[in-house]
This record gives structure tokens, sequence and C-alpha cells, in this order.
């Protein structure tokens, strides 16, 4: 089938066009979360601030801080091995029965990390349960 | 005098406490979805979780937001299109084991239980009773159990466009860890 030219590229376009979507739709669709060591932090902060805020108007901490992305610095109180490889960070505060809990991901190299230890991590706010939760948390200082 | 007396019925307390009630901010819930077209599963390593061994009572409580996902896209639409995590941003489970003479918490083994209570998810509040067990072993006390859920139960609602996508029934998994040495 030979089709004139002007319909040719008409043609070309659209299917260029719907290539470049499909494209595109695959490309959103086997989106990872954010490598976060290479992202910009929007807060930088004490776990003991941190969860202070939270304590003291869940509220407003929450708009203020949920889905941002906190580099948070403290003094490890506990590591925990969790689930799918997976381990808990928390840092402490002043509240001795609530802490800043800190998931990291699984590409984090967390060997010789101790409690006690003073450490910076930067991660994306879950919110507060009985603590303030950060996940796809990277080590930034040990 | 009296501080020293404040100070031993404090300890006290804590004792009592410590011995009955065992805590974790590290449990894990995860769900899964099986379609012909896609796989999806959410995995939340923070979860809170209270069991009180003296009268079987046990609360577990997530934040939907700590739901994590292999690709970003799934967790975006869980968060903002079927959950509402900002509006609704925690699911709780308030409820008691039915059987808790069955568990012998000294003895380490496998003791199967149930248990019945207040599931909350998506502002949604509905009586379920499940099956699951409690193994206790040297050091730690753990509760697991696996069941279904409807999204629709909880006024969940799924696109058309996605229906295929998403199972009728999700399978919860709950696998908490609770450690009796340490003060967590």
């Amino acid at each position: 089938m030979k089709l004139k030219r002007p319909y040719r590229y008409i043609l070309i376009v659209i299917l260029l066009t719907g290539l470049a979507g499909l494209i595109t739709g695959i490309y959103f669709y086997n989106l990872r979360d954010k490598d976060l060591l290479k992202e910009k932090p929007d807060f930088l902060i004490s776990a003991e601030e941190l969860q202070k805020e939270f304590e003291s108007d869940e509220n407003a901490s929450n708009i203020k801080f949920v889905n941002k992305i906190i580099e948070v610095t403290g003094v490890i109180s506990s590591l925990e091995k969790g689930e799918n490889n997976s381990m808990n960070i928390a840092l402490s505060t002043a509240n001795s029965m609530s802490s800043v809990i800190c998931t990291i991901t699984a590409e984090t190299d967390a060997s010789g990390l101790v409690s006690g230890q003073t450490v910076t991590l930067r991660g994306e706010c879950s919110g507060f349960l009985m603590d303030v939760l950060l996940n796809n948390c990277v080590l930034i200082r040990k | 005098m009296k501080r020293l007396i404040f100070i031993i019925i404090i300890t006290g307390i804590f004792i009592q406490a410590s011995g009955q009630k065992y805590i974790t901010k590290n449990g894990y819930i995860g769900f899964f979805s099986h379609t012909p077209v896609e796989d999806i599963k959410g995995d939340n390593n923070q979860v809170a979780s209270i069991l009180d061994i003296s009268n079987g009572e046990i609360v577990f409580q997530v934040l939907i937001k700590s739901f994590k996902f292999e690709k970003a896209l799934m967790e975006e639409h869980f968060n903002e299109n079927y959950m509402e995590s900002e509006k609704y941003p925690k699911a709780t489970f308030t409820g008691k084991i039915l059987n808790p003479s069955a568990v012998s918490f000294s003895t380490p083994a496998i003791y199967e239980v149930e248990v019945e209570g207040d599931l909350s998810i998506h502002g949604v509040t509905k009586k379920v009773k499940e099956k699951g067990s409690i193994e206790i072993a040297k050091g730690s006390i753990s509760a697991n159990s696996r069941f279904s859920i409807v999204p629709e139960d909880y006024n969940i609602k799924i696109p058309n466009v996605v229906r295929n996508n998403i199972a009728k029934t999700i399978e919860i998994t709950v696998n908490i860890k609770y450690s009796t040495s340490g003060n967590q």
C-alpha cells in the first residue's frame, strides 16, 4: 500500500507519538523509589527535636514533615532486624518510650553500627505512631 | 523517704508491667494481591504492637504510608487513590486471644490461637475473627497470622480500569516478634 506523502508523515507522527506514550508509560510503571543519597533533604533536624515536634502537635507535624525528606541526627538506641532483610535503627529522644525509627534500604550497609553511636540518616517521613517513622533511609554519616 | 517509697512503687509497677506486656515497634505486616495481570506486594516493617499475656489482649498499629512497594507508582496509587492515607493515616487492630489458656508462655513451642477483635482500615471498623499462632522461644515471643480481607468491606474503591490488576481478596501476613529480654 502506497500512501501520499503528507499522509505518510501523519502516520509516522502518530506512530511515534504512540511509541513515546508507551515508553513513558512503561517508564513510570517501572519507576523505583527515589535514591535518597541523590536527593536534597527538606529538613535537617535532630532526633530529639523531630520527636518533640510530633509529640507536641501531631497534626501540624504531619502536614510539615510527612512525605518530606528528613536528615536526622541522633544516638542509636537499638538496631532491630526485620522481615526481608530489613533493619530498623531507632534514635533516642528525650522521651524514653518514643524514638525516631528509621527503616534503612536493603542497599544500605549498617554493619559496624552499634547502640550508643551518633549517626545521621536521611529518610522519607511516614508519620507518627508511638515513634516518628522514617522510610527508605540511607546512611549519611557515622 | 517519701521519694524512696515513690521510686519503689514505680519500679514495682514497671517490673509487673514488663512481666506481662510485651511491646515491639519493629513488627511486620505485609499484603499480597495476585491476579493474572500482576502481583502486588506491600511490606511494612514499622508495625507497633502490644501483647498482654495476662489476659491475651493484643493490639497492632500501622501507618499506611509505611507500606513499601517494588514500584513507586504502586505506592502512590495505594496511598492516594485507594487507602487515602492523608485522610486515614493509620490502620489498627484491637482484640483478644480467645483461648489464652492454650498458650503456656513459659514453655517454648508453637501454639495455635484464635483472635477476635476490631480491625480498622480506611476509616471503617469491622469485627474479625482469625486464626494465628503464638510462638514461644528463648528470649522472644512471636505472633503470626495469615488471613484475607476484601477491600470493598472497608469501603476501598477500586476503579474499573484496574479492577483486573487487583485481587478480590487481599492476603495479609502478620509476623510480630516481641523481645522478652531487652526493654523493647
